[in-house]
């Protein structure tokens, strides 16, 4: 009987409340929210498989957990990420920010000695960008760059993470080792329609889990599409981003002799793709969906999506539950 | 005094101007030809 405790009932934390309910190897679901008011309603919604918790951030975690799914602010992810860890259960959360990916990435010798695993960066990208630059990696020999842009939040707290991101400095994977881009230029990035063409500026959010991931890629780069409510709506207004947003993943590398590459996309509302995301990497963290582990994946410490999950059920999976990827054929853009 | 003046005005307009046409970055090559395919159940096999 598997359990899975979910922290913050945000955007994002709401969709992946109910893709984890409607997961047949997850039997309970226990939901934790700032309002417990808040928690129990949407419990109650979700049926007999939810129950409402009140658990203060230094509570320990309730016994018989056997995963925990975090989609909080990004300040929050790491104090949940040590609870989890001290707790012995593994720890997946949607936390999209440079410093804070860091954070958890400074927990992997502890998570490799106690032989737990902790996936930050479960959302639209980083997060499913992650498997589809696996799917793509899987296609070629070797992989030679990643190039991932973005566009669309989720809520609030991932618009002004999304903005902190664009304003903070920008390291790039070059040649094995963190390169600070001093001149950061704005790209056009052609996302699948409707989104179609954004101006999109380098960040260095997600990149450390890819070049982790891809030991051997030589250049690791990450855009961001400024969100559209800074210039069209008052400042402070829920933006116009947070609705619709697209990912589009670009892998070179070699097959044979020759230089290809494999470009993959998906367009759907931020929240539900980042929490359709979120249920499935939790569920096979709590081993409630082995069929979605990687094969050859790590069985312990901090890693990204493109090494912990195997990306054809993932994507067929998340298929399943409506978020589709696409590819894109004919001449791809460098 | 009177070319400060005219320099000042040229300096102006070339920033208004600018700002106007806002060239950014260098921008993107459209795809000349090819598009998104969805991925289904071939892809998953």
């Amino acid at each position: 009987m598997t359990a899975v405790l979910l922290e913050g009932l945000g955007a994002v934390g709401i969709r992946a409340a109910r893709q984890l309910v409607d997961t047949p190897g997850v039997a309970s679901l226990l939901i934790s929210a700032r309002s417990a008011a808040r928690a129990a309603e949407v419990a109650a919604s979700l049926g007999a498989g939810a129950e409402a918790v009140e658990l203060a951030p230094d509570d320990p975690l309730p016994a018989g957990i056997d995963a925990v799914a975090a989609a909080l602010p990004t300040t929050l992810a790491p104090a949940r990420a040590e609870r989890a860890l001290a707790a012995g259960v593994p720890f997946a959360s949607t936390v999209d920010a440079a410093d804070a990916i860091d954070a958890l990435l400074e927990l992997d010798q502890r998570a490799h000695a106690a032989g737990l695993l902790i996936a930050p960066g479960c959302g639209l990208a980083p997060g499913l960008a992650d498997v589809l630059a696996r799917h793509a990696a899987d296609a070629l020999d070797a992989v030679d760059e990643i190039h991932v842009a973005r566009a669309g939040s989720a809520g609030p707290a991932s618009t002004a993470a999304l903005r902190r991101a664009l304003r903070d400095p920008v390291l790039e994977w070059c040649d094995g080792d963190w390169r600070e881009e001093r001149h950061p230029n704005r790209e056009l990035v052609w996302f699948p329609d409707p989104i179609g063409a954004r101006e999109c500026a380098p960040v260095t959010v997600g990149a450390a889990l890819l070049a982790r991931a891809f030991p051997g890629a030589r250049r690791v780069t990450m855009r961001l599409a400024e969100p559209l409510a800074r210039r069209l709506t008052w400042s402070g207004r829920r933006g116009l981003d947070e609705g619709w947003g697209s990912t589009r993943v670009e892998v070179w590398g070699w097959r044979g002799r020759t230089r290809e590459s494999m470009v993959y996309g998906v367009i759907d509302r931020t929240a539900i793709a980042a929490g359709t995301v979120l249920a499935l990497t939790t569920a096979r963290l709590a081993g409630a969906a082995p069929a979605l582990a990687a094969r050859s994946g790590p069985a312990a410490g901090v890693h990204g999506l493109a090494a912990l999950v195997e990306p054809v059920p993932f994507l067929a999976e998340l298929a399943r539950r409506g978020v589709k990827a696409a590819a894109f054929e004919g001449v791809a853009v460098a | 005094m009177k070319a400060l003046r005219r320099g000042l005005i040229v300096a102006v307009i070339a920033v208004l101007v600018g700002g106007f046409v806002k060239l950014r970055g260098k921008g993107g090559v459209p795809p000349t030809s090819g598009g998104w395919r969805e991925l289904d159940g071939p892809d998953f096999r």
